[in-house]
């Protein structure tokens, strides 16, 4: 060991009350805890799959943060918009515009959209994780109800890359081997 | 002759015949079905272990792209603070050093195009 003090500031927390430079335009920050996240993940992951792609691979080029601030900005935005849609949080102001060129049908992430969202399922969901060790696992029920309905209203469905072929994914098994360990 | 004496004689018909045969009924099922039965919930509990292996792989895959989908968001978070303290870090090293002549402010001691963090955090 080449030292004997941890990596940690334990008697004064690390708080620079600069603000960003004023160069970089504001985008509001998710603010939302790790429960959340979780549950409306694999939709962000849908939604985003474009920007979030970009971003990494604008990250793969380089660390520095500087670098990506543009393609960081968009996947904030991104994820903001299927919280917003998910959550419709009345005091989150970067609401996506309505697309006009698309039809209808599949504008399917737009402020109409936010009235009929699905803020119970999502709050059962993620408010099961939270007390659930969040384990996917624990939380089936509320998950196919809020997989239901954003498939519904969203028009996005939860997939896993990399599940087996031919047979159901793990979150659509009937019978799961693995659930709560109390009943 | 006679001494007073009578001579013990066995019953009459004589002794019953002694019974040294074995005489354990057959309760229960027999060997086979114990065995049988004790292999069929093995074989169930192992097929099960087996399916509950396939299930948890799944779960683990579930859970590795749950984070995996959230990577980027919470990257652009993070990265979004790392600049600002780094700007700032370095408005105070331009406002410290500015009477240095030929100072370079923010150069990296490193002879390298890489991003390399800095490693030292003035609190």
């Amino acid at each position: 060991m080449s030292t004997h003090r941890g990596a940690a500031f334990l008697d004064q927390p690390y708080v620079d009350p600069n603000p960003l430079p004023s160069s970089v335009p504001h985008v509001d920050e998710l603010g939302a805890t790790s429960a959340p996240l979780k549950s409306a993940s694999f939709f962000i992951g849908q939604h985003c799959k474009d920007v979030n792609e970009d971003f990494m691979l604008c990250k793969a080029e380089n660390r520095d943060p500087a670098h990506c601030l543009k393609e960081g900005r968009k996947v904030t935005r991104c994820a903001a918009e299927v919280y917003v849609v998910l959550l419709h949080l009345p005091d989150l102001p970067t609401l996506p515009p309505p697309l006009p060129t698309q039809s209808p049908a599949d504008s399917s992430l737009s402020i109409g959209k936010i009235r009929e969202s699905c803020l119970a399922e999502f709050d059962a969901h993620w408010q099961c994780l939270e007390k659930n060790n969040q384990y996917f696992q624990a939380c089936r029920k509320p998950e196919r109800a809020l997989n239901q309905c954003v498939f519904t209203k969203l028009n996005l469905s939860k997939t896993i890359p990399g599940s087996p072929e031919g047979q159901p994914q793990v979150h659509e098994k009937k019978n799961p081997i693995f659930t709560r360990v109390q009943k | 002759m006679s001494h007073g004496f009578k001579q013990d004689m066995p019953p009459a018909g004589g002794y019953e015949s002694i019974k040294y045969k074995r005489n354990l009924p057959i309760r229960g099922p027999g060997g086979v079905v114990v065995f049988g039965a004790v292999a069929a919930v093995c074989a169930f509990g192992f097929w099960r272990v087996g399916k509950g292996n396939l299930e948890k792989r799944e779960l683990k895959r579930e859970q590795a792209w749950s984070r995996i989908h959230l990577v980027p968001a919470i990257l652009a978070e993070q990265d979004r603070d790392a600049y600002r303290r780094q700007q700032a870090a370095l408005a105070r090293e331009r406002e410290i050093m500015k009477d240095v002549e030929g100072w370079e402010v923010g150069k990296s001691p490193y002879n390298t195009a890489r991003y390399t963090p800095s490693t030292i955090v003035v609190l």
